[in-house]
């Protein structure tokens, strides 16, 4: 028994000294960082930046980066790791890198980078006292996604959209040709919610004449707007405009109608036409600006952030963070990252190759962009609001009044 | 065997010696049970969004709210109706399914496989499965409407229906776990009561009020017990059929807990429902512990 316990203690003490040797060993040689990527990242997106680290060890062998990709837990892993302040070096921040995430961020506009930042994205990444946190490597530009072949059996030209009016007309006419003109995948709530971030800024920001958006950031809700809004998704239901099953529906199923030529548009971003191509390879699919509410005003495009990396404010490796971070935002690794994902590049000398969506954006090039609604107009926490108000409405449980009024009292129960 | 007998008669001469051995399980409940519970009490008095290092004290303004809050209501009154619900359907069916099934007819075994087999799918998928029946679109009961010349229902549309949908699907799927139960309690009744019954010219019905009713009580508070509570808590089925909704109409109190946590970003809130769910639970809890206490007197 004492020859075992000897034993035993001796190899205790040799693993425990190599490893800790071992350790040592690399911690006096290399630095090493952890990068997690959002549940966002396609397959495709991983292995772009797989390679770009991989040429980033070669250039840097001091500092090893650790790429953890992200699951569908991903929000969860991260306020979890946020509440208990327990971050990795470095993370992508899937839309939220101000609202939610700025916190634990450190501010990166001193950066070689940030003067290159594409004017799309700039106002998106940067807080009111301007602040950037995240090098948005691409830039998520998006308006109504669309089915070009059942528009063109329908005879609607989208280029002749300008106004919600002549969105309504375009919908008769899918209509009239036996397919739905608008799916929403209700069963997941975002989806609704997403409707009305792609609708406000046409009603509250986009016109100058009709622009309430200080008023918002200041604390003021105007509910007359809001139940324009929410009139527009109550007549689009009325109509007939919007699938049967609107709120049983998923977000997929969506995708699918709008891949198979069941559906004419969705309000989703353009990762809806990713999602709808793995259902069918050859659909011919594209996107245009939602179209303006007011008469005289022009149609906009909705841009947000997608591949994004910011360091944690309390890394002990801040000069190996941003070493990577610059050598993410050489154009060439910020192409191949943004063309993974099929977007724009966050940088104005980074082109990418947006592939089938090439000629769409493109022809939208000049059109105006604004950020997401709720993330740049709404206090924190009003998501959940526009969603549930909406499937109040899809339900006919909620008149739009009801609806403007909830908004309206949780606004102010938000804003801080 | 001396030996042990010998540390047998030192543990009893200390007892203190053997009681320290509860303090592994004690520290575990600590950790897990008692002070998340507590955690979370602190937690329903700030308006902490569930990430940030900074929140306020508000006092019980998520209380006040709470009283307000409409969804809420709807939520409570689900969880009563999967709880209560589920549990009256699973007794009928379960106790039903074990009377049929107690008696020696063929193919007896594999059909008491049969009706226990979903009980060892996880809730989440046999939701899932049954979303895929339920679906407007490619649905497969749709399916069989179209074939009959009949229009398509979109079944989860409707609040009211979703919530006796889900209902349904507990009941399905955990009806298994009552026939058992019931089984269990039936061959533990003795034939001569029968006979006795029988020569007393009782006839099937006054049997099974007379005889078996009364002395299946243990097996009735067992499976009410576990239904009940599997009912209260129930998750994973409203997840995958409806996610709550359309709207908040088929949320259960667990499942709006998780949303608001997670998705309305109001964890101080969330902490407050669940401390109601809690209370809810114990006082279901401590009325159930009553009656059986009851039962087992009148025994």
């Amino acid at each position: 028994m004492k020859i075992l316990k000897t034993c035993l203690l001796v190899l205790f003490c040799l693993v425990a000294g190599t490893s800790l040797f071992a350790a040592g060993q690399q911690d006096s040689d290399t630095t090493n960082l952890t990068l997690m990527l959002n549940f966002q990242s396609t397959e495709a997106v991983t292995t772009a930046f797989e390679e770009v680290i991989s040429d980033f060890h070669s250039a840097n062998p001091s500092i090893k980066i650790d790429l953890i990709s992200g699951t569908s837990d991903y929000e969860a892993l991260m306020k979890s790791k946020m509440a208990t302040n327990d971050l990795p070096d470095m993370w992508s921040t899937h839309g939220w890198s101000v609202l939610r995430y700025s916190e634990y961020l450190m501010p990166l506009e001193d950066q070689e980078w940030a003067s290159r930042l594409h004017p799309a994205i700039k106002p998106v990444v940067t807080d009111e006292k301007g602040h950037i946190y995240v090098l948005p490597i691409d830039v998520d530009m998006a308006g109504v996604a669309y089915n070009k072949t059942v528009l063109a059996k329908a005879g609607v030209k989208v280029e002749t959209l300008k106004t919600w009016k002549d969105l309504y007309g375009a919908m008769d006419k899918v209509k009239a040709i036996g397919v739905t003109p608008v799916h929403i995948g209700g069963k997941d709530s975002w989806t609704v919610g997403n409707f009305f971030d792609w609708a406000a800024p046409a009603v509250y920001i986009t016109d100058p004449k009709h622009y309430s958006g200080d008023d918002l950031v200041a604390g003021k809700f105007d509910t007359a707007k809001w139940e324009l809004l929410a009139g527009l998704m109550k007549e689009m239901n009325e109509k007939g405009y919007l699938n049967v099953d609107n709120l049983t529906s998923t977000y997929s199923d969506s995708a699918r109608a709008l891949a198979v030529g069941d559906a004419a548009f969705t309000f989703y971003g353009n990762y809806v036409l990713a999602e709808a191509w793995t259902f069918d390879p050859d659909a011919d699919l594209g996107f245009f600006p939602v179209p303006a509410y007011y008469e005289g005003d022009s149609p906009s495009l909705i841009s947000g952030e997608r591949s994004t990396v910011g360091i944690w404010k309390d890394t002990a490796n801040v000069e190996a963070c941003k070493t990577f971070l610059s050598f993410l935002a050489i154009p060439a690794n910020a192409a191949k990252i943004a063309g993974s994902n099929g977007i724009p590049a966050g940088l104005t000398d980074a082109e990418s190759d947006t592939g089938k969506l090439k000629a769409d954006y493109k022809k939208w090039a000049d059109a105006p962009a604004f950020p997401y609604f709720d993330r740049a107009f709404l206090p924190s926490g009003m998501w959940d609001t526009m969603c549930s108000t909406g499937a109040g409405i899809l339900s006919e449980s909620m008149s739009t009044t009801e609806a403007a009024e909830k908004m309206k009292e949780d606004f102010n129960r938000m804003y801080k | 065997m001396k030996k042990l007998q010998e540390k047998s008669r030192t543990h009893s001469k200390h007892p203190h010696i053997t009681n320290l051995m509860y303090l592994p399980a004690l520290l575990l409940f600590t950790v897990f049970i008692v002070y998340p519970f507590l955690e979370g009490i602190r937690i329903a008095f700030t308006n902490w969004n569930g990430f940030s290092q900074h929140y306020d004290y508000v006092g019980f303004k998520n209380f006040i709210y709470l009283f307000q809050d409409k969804n809420m209501y709807t939520a409570s009154w689900n969880t009563i109706i999967y709880g209560f619900g589920s549990t009256v359907f699973q007794q009928i069916l379960g106790l039903s399914y074990a009377l049929l099934l107690n008696r020696m007819i063929l193919g007896r075994n594999f059909a008491r496989t049969f009706v226990y087999l979903p009980v060892l799918i996880a809730p989440v998928i046999m939701g899932y499965m049954w979303y895929f029946m339920f679906q407007y679109r490619y649905g497969a009961l749709n399916d069989i409407l179209a074939v009959l010349g009949m229009d398509p229902v979109d079944w989860l549309a409707k609040g009211k229906r979703a919530v006796g949908l889900i209902v349904f699907v507990n009941t399905v799927q955990f009806c298994g776990i009552s026939m058992v139960i019931y089984l269990a309690g039936l061959q533990t009744i003795p034939t001569m009561y029968y006979e006795a019954s029988q020569i007393d010219g009782a006839n099937a019905w006054k049997q099974f009020i007379n005889i078996t009713m009364p002395l299946l009580r243990p097996a009735f508070i067992t499976s009410i017990t576990l239904n009940l509570i599997g009912g209260l808590k129930l998750f994973d089925a409203i997840k995958a059929m409806t996610n709550g909704g359309p709207g908040y109409a088929s949320h259960s109190l667990s499942t709006l807990i998780d949303y608001t946590y997670f998705r309305s970003q109001s964890a101080g809130y969330s902490a407050t429902m669940g401390i109601l769910l809690f209370a809810m639970i114990l006082l279901f809890t401590l009325i159930i512990q009553k009656l059986s206490a009851r039962q087992e007197v009148l025994l």
